[in-house]
């Protein structure tokens, strides 16, 4: 792939009004040396059908568990709040943020990983809308057995999600909601740090702030229960005997992660994590 | 037996179409649902009105053409059947039917209850096929396959094209048509050859088609006819990755 034979105006072009069209991601293959190959017409290929139906489901599946990693992470974290000290959490967040390249080169790579999943299901979402135009007069049994309201609301609990994700990202990491958090902080063996429990203690004393993370999290719940039983489908490993253990596993995988993020506002409502 | 129909009449694609109510009289609960059709256009012929115009042809349930949704079910109320399998005795006596055509974008409604499914023609058209030599029929197990390959192709095979996985459908995906028609002849010796092209042509020629894509929801199984599983939809999902890698 040359420059010569891509055009310098391919870069530019973002035919058809998509947002990530053949043209818009060949150029990011350009950018990246390591991904080309000699054979123009082979990569092409790719393109073409990573952006297929099924391989843009792909994309939204591979995203989803790698987002699914790390809320599973991200929650084992957050526990360490009940470690009956402070110094436990505020040592963890010190530890993360003690290697900023590391910390950024995963910040990026989860927002690349979220953008990617919401281009591929507003994508997806919208040629759905697109295919159905008419539905029927009457609303029909059979057709609607296996479905549910979880799936039925993937988009919306979806929508929300993307909401909660920025506030939560205003709350705590840029920590424009409440302005008193730049100056908490704490001496843990020696080594001054932000104090992460006051910070999460004095959030979820607030009631409507602690409500709103509630439901945001049953939010992740339906998003995850309908999600995490169709990546399976997705990566075609689900079939007649396993169907039953996947949708358990989603049930359990949901529940344990509402649970776990919700403990911790719950906690300090009722008093149980205090400063 | 007495039932009150509210039939969807559309003189053609570019006609806005409406529901018309009939009362269909002297029937018996042992008529199939096409027969009371029957019963219907004959009395609207001699009435001088046009006929509803519907699909059908083989009437025992392996053709696939008597597509039409009975009360947003389509073919109708029971499972594994296709709608001129349902007879009247699934309905109540005096009960209130509506009748309505396929309904996604990939399938225009041309008349009545008759929708273009020539869609799915242009599907197998792109890959549905293996490529063989012709002349002499090849001898019966010349090929050996085993039994739970062959039962599993088969169960791909089953699919009869009717279009009720579109029609059932939310987002009109056409997925598990599709998956049948990889599964059946992927899963095979004969289908080996051109496996990773066809699961590439079907699904682009599927994307072509404006059919929507699949949410794992699984209401295609719940009214397929022939009861075929989502779990060919997997295996289509797999195939394509491995066309993918394939490429790479």
């Amino acid at each position: 792939m040359t420059l010569e034979r891509l055009g310098f105006e391919t870069l530019f072009s973002y035919r058809s009004g998509g947002i990530l069209t053949v043209e818009a991601l060949e150029s990011i293959l350009f950018l990246a040396p390591s991904l080309q190959t000699d054979d123009f017409l082979m990569n092409k290929e790719i393109l073409r059908m990573i952006q297929s139906s099924i391989g843009r489901k792909w994309i939204v599946a591979v995203t989803g568990v790698l987002m699914i990693g790390f809320v599973v992470v991200h929650m084992t974290g957050n526990l360490q709040m009940f470690a009956g000290t402070p110094d436990k959490i505020n040592g963890y967040a010190h530890l993360l943020k003690s290697y900023p390249l590391v910390l950024w080169s995963f910040r990026l790579g989860l927002l690349a990983t979220a953008a990617l999943h919401i281009w591929g299901t507003i994508s997806l979402a919208r040629e759905n809308r697109i295919a159905k135009p008419v539905g029927y007069a009457v609303a029909g049994r059979k057709s609607r057995l296996q479905v549910t309201l979880t799936s039925v609301t993937m988009v919306i609990s979806g929508i929300i999600l993307l909401g909660f994700i920025i506030f939560h990202l205003l709350h705590f990491t840029a920590q424009v909601v409440d302005r008193s958090y730049a100056s908490m902080e704490t001496v843990v063996g020696g080594v001054t740090m932000p104090d992460v429990y006051r910070m999460v203690v004095t959030g979820f004393s607030k009631p409507w702030i602690s409500l709103f993370y509630v439901v945001a999290m049953a939010l992740l719940f339906s998003h995850l229960r309908h999600g995490a039983a169709s990546v399976w489908q997705t990566f075609g490993l689900r079939d007649r005997n396993s169907a039953q253990f996947i949708e358990m596993g989603s049930w359990i995988l949901a529940t344990v992660l509402f649970l776990g993020f919700s403990s911790i506002p719950v906690a300090v409502l009722l008093g149980v994590l205090k400063l | 037996m007495k039932l009150h129909l509210r039939v969807w009449r559309q003189q053609s694609r570019q006609s806005e179409g409406s529901f018309v109510t009939y009362e269909a009289d002297g029937l018996t609960p042992n008529m199939s649902f096409l027969e009371m059709l029957d019963v219907v256009n004959d009395r609207l012929t001699k009435e001088g009105q046009e006929p509803i115009a519907f699909e059908h042809d083989c009437r025992e349930g392996i053709c696939g053409s008597c597509a039409m949704a009975i009360n947003g079910e389509p073919h109708g109320p029971n499972a594994g059947a296709t709608t001129c399998q349902v007879y009247l005795r699934s309905f109540r006596d005096g009960q209130t039917l509506t009748v309505e055509p396929w309904r996604a974008k990939a399938f225009p409604v041309i008349k009545d209850l008759v929708a273009d499914r020539s869609a799915f023609d242009r599907i197998i058209q792109s890959g549905g096929f293996v490529s063989v030599g012709t002349g002499q029929a090849p001898d019966a197990n010349a090929i050996p396959i085993g039994k739970g390959i062959a039962e599993k192709a088969f169960d791909a095979a089953h699919c009869i094209g009717c279009g009720a996985c579109v029609a059932a459908c939310r987002n009109s995906s056409a997925m598990l048509f599709v998956a049948a028609k990889v599964s059946h002849l992927g899963l095979l010796p004969q289908g080996q050859t051109e496996r990773k092209q066809r699961v590439q042509k079907m699904v682009a020629a599927m994307d072509a088609e404006g059919f929507g894509n699949c949410s794992n929801q699984y209401a295609c199984e719940a009214v397929c006819p022939k009861e075929i599983s989502v779990e060919m939809i997997a295996r289509m999902n797999r195939d394509y990755a491995g066309a993918v890698v394939d490429q790479i």
